[in-house]
């Protein structure tokens, strides 16, 4: 009897003292089960904490849940999915905890090479607020069978080859398209990351749109993207209308692609195999782009924040946590390999660990790895949805119907932004 | 014990009470607490703009194509669900059977999810569709559906009809089983047709049906949100921008909490003089009519 009732008065000591954190991972299911099964074998080694791993509530949109459980008093430890364009509303609303000031920053920095990585997500008051999980490179892939029969071997490079290729296209296939983005019409801000930024970073060699409340943008290559987009419609390569199925089908050429989408053609699509019916390759790029210069590209880049509403020990609790998962490169490697994401790391394409894994089971994704270093996130600015929306209503949509000429359609965007600025 | 009177009429009446304070009346007076403030609902700091918000709101280009825009739909989704929900309910009142089966055959469509049915639509609508095949195959092109602000604003039209005339034709059916057989048979006496007895009978004591359809169907233009937001997200340029897009892309993309408020109560605004004009209209042409 004594020795049960020592027993429970022990585990009701233990409940007592246990830290209880709460981690909200991306409203994905492989994020989400490599948070549980991180969390699972950090408890067994702690008892001391107690992590709860959730996906941030959709409601609508993983932001607008967040800032609900911010504004409700509800919010988590720590969560991911943050961009830095979100992050600088959060930061800016004064509800982060900077990673940095916990003590053992550096350490988790040099452990998990990030040294380069974090230059893009230092923000304007010298803290990190953001470790990034993976930065994905966006890529063209190519329907190299269907390349290979009208007579390429590789991927165009420059624009005028790529509209070299669509005049071939038509001549053999009139039928089919080179690109489908249905979304290019529509002006949903975040789509503009997977059209227009991926274009304008590679023409322009990844300068900046906005630099903290100025525009910095390479107008000449901007005005050259939406030249292209639009020759592209008018000769009936692009297709902004919707395709049941487009590139899975080799009903379209090339689509911008990022490496999440290789577990889902996997599944539904395992007649797409890199190297045989696809290829990837940089956004192609205006035909006065240097030849020997790399090409740039934008990065769907994404990481975990914390939140200032925690107490001291939860938070605490979490920075142990967040650090013992991502001072550890087998971590990482489990990330890849649930997540088929790359880990935001300077060495993630030198590192054997991940390369001896990516080259025998993921071969696509070493073409991501290769680009990492030409990546370039969104912008931080806390007006990007109202930047981003602007594109499409004021330059990309009038440009493509032929209401504005290119050059007019970038200046309209320009003051508009300028306007919004202020 | 058991309870009397006025005390039973509230614990009857209580789910009710309690679901429209915790579900509508606080967040109409959180709303209200809003529109004074440029706020994000997170920063510690809350801005006041007094009537700053309402003073952007007149001028937004983006509230005007939405309140535009509300008349414009109301102008295709009203007549058309008024003619459509009449026929089908003429339809089935004069089914010699099965006229409970069709009635809710022709009321699915309105516990359908807007989501899926709008992904069914962009599916048929697709450039590779049999349908639009069909279409080339017979006239060389096909329309720009969701791309074209014309094609966009029918298509939408067209779902939102599609997806109430089941539900209003209810009511109709009601108000028909309503009508009493025997004016029929007088005025078939009386060497009426059934065109006359149509215009002179059925008509006109289905006029309280008429006027609930006509208000319910008024009130649901203000709220259109689902069909745009996944088809056409508001474009091509706000050609289906509506106040709900509107409000949603403030308070959820802009996390403009305030402003988005500001949007909300302007859009309460407009439903209730507009529905109230209308009612005002619709009563007087009524009642010189003498419908009741």
């Amino acid at each position: 009897m004594r020795k049960i009732l020592g027993l429970v008065v022990l585990v009701g000591l233990v409940g007592l003292a246990q830290v209880e954190i709460t981690f909200w991972s991306a409203p994905n299911p492989s994020q989400e089960v490599f948070w549980r099964r991180m969390a699972e074998a950090y408890m067994t080694e702690h008892p001391e904490v107690k992590i709860q791993v959730r996906p941030i509530p959709e409601t609508p949109t993983s932001e607008a849940g967040i800032l609900a459980a911010i504004a409700g008093g509800v919010a988590p430890t720590a969560s991911e999915n943050v961009f830095i364009g979100f992050g600088d509303e959060l930061v800016r609303s004064k509800v982060l905890v900077a990673w940095n000031t916990f003590p053992g920053w550096q350490e988790l920095v040099k452990a998990r090479h990030m040294e380069e990585t974090l230059k893009a997500w230092l923000f304007s008051d010298g803290n990190y607020y953001i470790i990034p999980m993976y930065v994905n490179a966006m890529l063209v892939a190519w329907r190299i069978d269907i390349l290979r029969e009208l007579g390429y071997d590789q991927p165009p490079r420059t624009y005028s080859e790529v509209l070299a290729l669509g005049e071939r296209l038509k001549a053999v296939y009139p039928d089919k398209f080179l690109w489908l983005r249905s979304e290019l019409e529509v002006p949903t801000w975040w789509q503009r990351w997977f059209d227009f930024f991926v274009f304008y970073y590679a023409a322009s060699g990844g300068r900046p749109l906005i630099t903290g409340n100025t525009l910095t943008a390479d107008d000449k290559a901007a005005i050259e993207v939406l030249r292209f987009f639009k020759t592209l419609r008018d000769k009936k390569l692009l297709i902004t209308e919707t395709l049941a199925t487009g590139f899975e089908a080799g009903k379209t050429l090339m689509t911008v692609l990022g490496p999440w989408t290789f577990p889902w053609w996997r599944e539904n699509y395992p007649e797409l195999v890199y190297g045989e019916t696809f290829v990837l390759s940089p956004p192609p790029v205006p035909d006065w782009y240097p030849a020997a210069e790399a090409i740039r590209t934008f990065a769907d880049a994404k990481g975990v924040v914390m939140y200032a509403q925690a107490k001291p020990e939860q938070q605490q609790a979490m920075w142990d946590f967040v650090r013992w998962v991502l001072s550890d490169p087998e971590h990482d490697l489990v990330w890849v390999q649930v997540t088929g994401m790359l880990p935001a790391r300077d060495d993630v394409a030198t590192n054997p660990l991940f390369m001896s894994y990516v080259e025998a089971k993921e071969p696509a994704l070493l073409a991501y790895a290769a680009q990492i270093p030409y990546a370039v996130p969104p912008f931080a600015h806390h007006q990007y949805v109202e930047i981003q929306e602007l594109m499409g209503l004021e330059c990309i949509y009038p440009v493509l119907v032929g209401e504005l000429t290119p050059e007019k359609g970038w200046a309209a965007w320009k003051a508009a932004v300028e306007a919004t600025l202020k | 014990m058991r309870l009397q009177g006025e005390a039973r009429g509230w614990l009857l009446a209580s789910p009710y009470i309690v679901s429209a304070i915790l579900f509508f009346l606080f967040p109409l007076g959180w709303s209200l607490s809003l529109i004074l403030f440029d706020w994000n609902l997170i920063s510690p700091v809350r801005t006041y703009v007094g009537l700053g918000n309402f003073r952007e709101a007149f001028t937004s280009a983006r509230v005007f194509q939405a309140f535009f825009n509300t008349y414009k739909f109301m102008a295709i989704i009203v007549p058309a669900v008024l003619v459509l929900s009449l026929v089908l309910a003429l339809i089935v009142h004069h089914l010699p059977r099965l006229k409970q089966f069709y009635a809710v055959g022709f009321f699915l469509p309105y516990l359908a999810s807007g989501v899926a049915v709008s992904l069914v639509v962009r599916g048929i609508l697709s450039y590779d569709s049999a349908f639009n095949e069909l279409l080339r195959s017979l006239f060389g092109t096909s329309p720009r559906w969701l791309r074209d602000p014309f094609w966009a604003t029918l298509v939408i039209s067209a779902m939102i009809v599609w997806k109430l005339s089941g539900y209003y034709a209810l009511i109709f059916l009601a108000g028909l089983q309503g009508i009493p057989r025997e004016l029929y048979e007088a005025a078939a006496l009386d060497g009426a047709g059934s065109f006359t007895q149509f215009r002179k009978i059925t008509l006109p004591l289905l006029y309280p049906a008429f006027y609930t359809v006509l208000v319910l169907a008024i009130g649901l233009c203000f709220g259109i949100f689902t069909e745009p937001y996944v088809l056409t997200g508001g474009g091509p340029r706000f050609a289906t921008h509506t106040w709900q897009l509107e409000i949603y892309y403030q308070a959820f993309e802009r996390f403009r909490a305030g402003y988005g408020a500001t949007v909300a109560v302007l859009n309460a605004l407009a439903t209730f003089v507009s529905i109230l004009i209308i009612r005002r209209v619709v009563e007087a042409w009524g009642a010189r009519r003498g419908f009741r």
